[in-house]
């Protein structure tokens, strides 16, 4: 845990996050979310939502109101060693960082160089076991998933959580919602678990498999993260405003759907909106300056809420270990940290747009992260420009990578990029956005409206379109550790 | 307007990805001035030879593909020019009817069930539309029952499946089985997303396996011509 000093970044004013929360009770009220699940329709439609013929069910605002004033604004964490136990309140200014992913590849060093392979229940083992040993890492989200058969899948890795870990547990993912009580007699109590769901996928269609899985864990009060993992320029608008508010309603439907089961159950705000790389594969971006931002605004937006904050960064988009991972990750941890997250996912290991795990980046980032708490106890004043930028040098210093002019040049862009906004936030503009996620969720596979809307912002220069950060990695601050990998 | 100069317009707006009238286009200036499916109608309302349309088309295309190779070109540019190509050619389509041309085969595709992502089978829709097959987009989450019922139904040359997940790549040779079990031999079936293969493909008794939908295309006409 470390303790959240420094100005937070506040690239929204209180005027943009009301106005993105009206947009998503729109969107919520006139464009519906895509809904089948039985169980959701007969839940929402008790509160007076109207479902229409074409499966969409519109949900009223009060609902929404409802649900954010239900949610409860602390929640406990309990621990197999009750010194690793916390309470996570969404008003205090402290993080929490843990592990996370579902990578499906493990990337080792081996003989001076990077072996990557596909990863499965013993590298789960091993990772929870370096999550032991890692101070800065305060809970464990399942990092690679258990390469068993699906019926297996949930009792093996409550086993090799049981076995392997004593901090909070965060499993994630429930593949079958009926093993729940087996989970929980294998790992000993449930006050140690929490789950994430992302109830409605993007754009604006629940997940049936999801309806289960989030009502077993929110029936029994386990608290879980909502989320919603929108693409800007494929599954929401590029356009930054619009994409927050796609996104904003994504989660707040799924927490409304939580607390209009079992009010006051405890829920934890996720929003990641990344964009897509549309110079590349379309696959998402993590960590580029447009996605930083992006992580940023939502969890402004979570606090505007005074909720809970699951908060993510670090999951960098390089393939190994180097200079730009270190330069990402210092940026996202600082932004998303000072922007009020206090449950920081997906901190450790990440690489590859979470694709990859490396045991080896574990070590870094819990090296990145002691950088921040050293570098924010120092001084209680910083920006969070100053904060991020300091961070970034400091944690590259530590692995040998001194800036010159031109990596300094970069870093300052990189921040610059993540600080000044691009775009007009008015009742205007919002609308336009509002136009065009309507239309993407009429047309089959909306991701085509998506990506055709997405020319002009791309020619605006709403992707970051700089430099990487260059530079070799020395690891003799983590060697040891290294070694006992 | 000169013939030459209505097939240099509708050449020009392809490339420019500009689809209709409602369509902002390639910078986001367009909207409001008319596309390719306004000016393909035009062309044919002044008796253009509609085979001279679709030499436009593929000219159109190729330059779009070189302007891509090029990096001058993003992904949506491509796209956006491919669903001009795919859209305008439902309007030529009655016009050529029987002519080679027209006959590049109906493909259809679906992601597994279980599995709701999208946004690979939704680019190889747009690329394959754009190369002129047929298409038929079953959706997400479908069943294998569904995706034998609508294989039996539509009879297409091809069918494509998509899983994005580990959990659910596995449906795919369900549907493979359950095609066999149908005594539906006559479909190619071609797979891809991220976390399948060549090998994963032949294991169970796929066609061929597409990286990105350029290779889907590719397939296509490889499957096509060796037919
Ligand atoms: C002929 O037929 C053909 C031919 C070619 C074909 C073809 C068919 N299909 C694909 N191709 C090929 O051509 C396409 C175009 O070039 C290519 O398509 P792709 O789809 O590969 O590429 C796209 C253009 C871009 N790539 C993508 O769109 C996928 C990106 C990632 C990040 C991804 C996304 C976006 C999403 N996801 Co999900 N998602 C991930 C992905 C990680 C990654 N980097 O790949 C992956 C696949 N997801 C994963 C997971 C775990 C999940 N996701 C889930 C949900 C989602 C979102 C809804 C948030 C979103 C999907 C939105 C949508 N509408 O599609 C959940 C499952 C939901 C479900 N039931 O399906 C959930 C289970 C998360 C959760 N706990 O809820 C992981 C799978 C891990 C595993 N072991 O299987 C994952 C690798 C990310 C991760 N590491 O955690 C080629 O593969």
């Amino acid at each position: 845990m470390i303790e959240i000093t420094g100005r937070p970044p506040e690239l929204l004013s209180a005027r943009e996050k009301d106005l993105i929360h009206a947009a998503s009770c729109e969107v919520l009220e006139t464009i519906g979310v895509k809904v089948r699940d039985p169980k959701v329709i007969e839940t929402f439609t008790k509160t007076g939502a109207a479902m229409a013929e074409n499966g969409r069910l519109y949900l009223r605002t009060s609902v929404v109101e409802q649900a954010l004033a239900s949610a409860p604004e602390t929640i406990r964490f309990d621990a197999p060693a009750p010194e690793h136990a916390f309470t996570l309140d969404a008003s205090a200014e402290v993080a929490r960082f843990g592990s996370g992913g579902q990578a499906l590849y493990l990337l080792d060093r081996s003989a001076g160089s990077w072996e990557r392979r596909a990863a499965g229940q013993e590298d789960l083992v091993r990772l929870l076991r370096l999550c032991e040993r890692l101070p800065y890492l305060d809970f464990v989200t399942r990092p690679v998933e258990c390469d068993v058969p699906k019926e297996r899948m949930d009792e093996e890795k409550a086993r090799a959580f049981a076995a392997n870990t004593t901090k909070p547990m965060n499993l994630a993912n429930l593949v079958d919602p009926s093993k729940l009580q087996r989970v929980i007699e294998i790992v000993g109590s449930e006050s140690y678990l929490s789950f994430i769901v992302c109830l409605v996928s993007s754009p604006l269609t629940v997940d049936d498999s999801a309806v289960e899985r989030l009502r077993a864990v929110t029936e029994r009060g386990i608290p879980v993260s909502i989320s919603s993992c929108a693409q800007g320029g494929t599954t929401a608008p590029l356009s930054e405003a619009g994409e927050l508010v796609q996104l904003n309603a994504e989660v707040l439907f799924g927490i409304a759907f939580v607390q209009t089961l079992n009010p006051g159950a405890p829920v934890l705000y996720r929003g990641i909106p990344l964009t897509a790389d549309l110079f590349g594969d379309c696959s998402p971006r993590w960590c580029r300056p447009d996605s930083i931002r992006r992580l940023t605004l939502a969890t402004e937006l979570c606090r505007h809420y005074r909720l809970p904050c699951c908060g993510t960064a670090g999951v960098s988009d390089e393939r190994e270990p180097n200079a730009q991972a270190i330069a990402e990750k210092a940026l996202s941890l600082t932004y998303v940290a000072l922007a009020g997250a206090q449950y920081i996912n997906s901190a450790f290991g990440m690489l590859e747009r979470v694709m990859t795990v490396a045991p080896a980046q574990y070590l870094i980032d819990n090296v990145i992260i002691e950088t921040l708490a050293e570098t924010l106890k120092k001084r209680h004043d910083l920006t969070a420009r100053q904060a991020a930028q300091q961070v970034a040098r400091a944690a590259l210093a530590r692995f040998g990578v001194d800036l010159g002019p031109e990596a300094e040049s970069e870093l300052e862009a990189q921040v610059a990029f993540i600080e000044d906004g691009r775009e007009e936030y008015s009742r205007g503009a919002l609308d336009r956005e509002l136009e065009t996620i309507g239309s993407a969720v009429e047309t089959d596979g909306g991701s085509r409206v998506f990506m055709k809307s997405s020319r002009k912002g791309l020619r605006a220069g709403l992707l970051y379109t700089g430099e990487r950060i260059q530079g070799e990695l020395d690891l003799t601050c983590i060697q040891d550790d290294l070694e006992s990998l | 307007m000169s013939e030459r100069d209505m097939l240099e317009e509708i050449r020009r707006s392809i490339i420019m990805g500009h689809l209709d009238a409602e369509d902002e286009g390639f910078d986001g200036s367009m909207e409001g001035t008319p596309g390719t499916v306004e000016l393909v109608e035009e062309a044919l309302e002044a008796r253009t030879e509609p085979q001279q349309i679709l030499t436009v088309f593929n000219a159109a295309m190729e330059e779009v593909g070189r302007l891509f190779e090029a990096g001058e070109y993003l992904l949506p540019d491509m796209l956006a020019s491919a669903e001009c190509v795919g859209e305008a050619m439902d309007v030529l389509e009655p016009h050529l009817a029987g002519t080679a041309d027209t006959q590049k085969g109906t493909f259809l595709i679906a992601t597994v069930k279980g599995d709701l992502h999208d946004i690979g089978k939704n680019i190889v829709i747009t690329m394959l539309k754009g190369a002129g097959y047929q298409v038929r987009d079953l959706g997400i989450d479908v069943p294998a029952d569904d995706i034998v019922a609508a294989v039996k139904q539509h009879k297409p040359q091809y069918l494509g499946l998509s899983a994005l997940l580990t959990t659910t790549m596995t449906e795919m040779e369900t549907v493979i089985r359950k095609l066999k079990e149908a005594g539906i031999t006559d479909v190619k079936v071609i797979i891809g997303g991220a976390p399948t293969s060549e090998e994963f493909a032949q294991k169970i008794g796929a066609d061929g396996h597409c990286r990105d939908a350029l290779e889907a295309v590719e397939k296509l006409e490889a499957l096509r011509s060796a037919s």
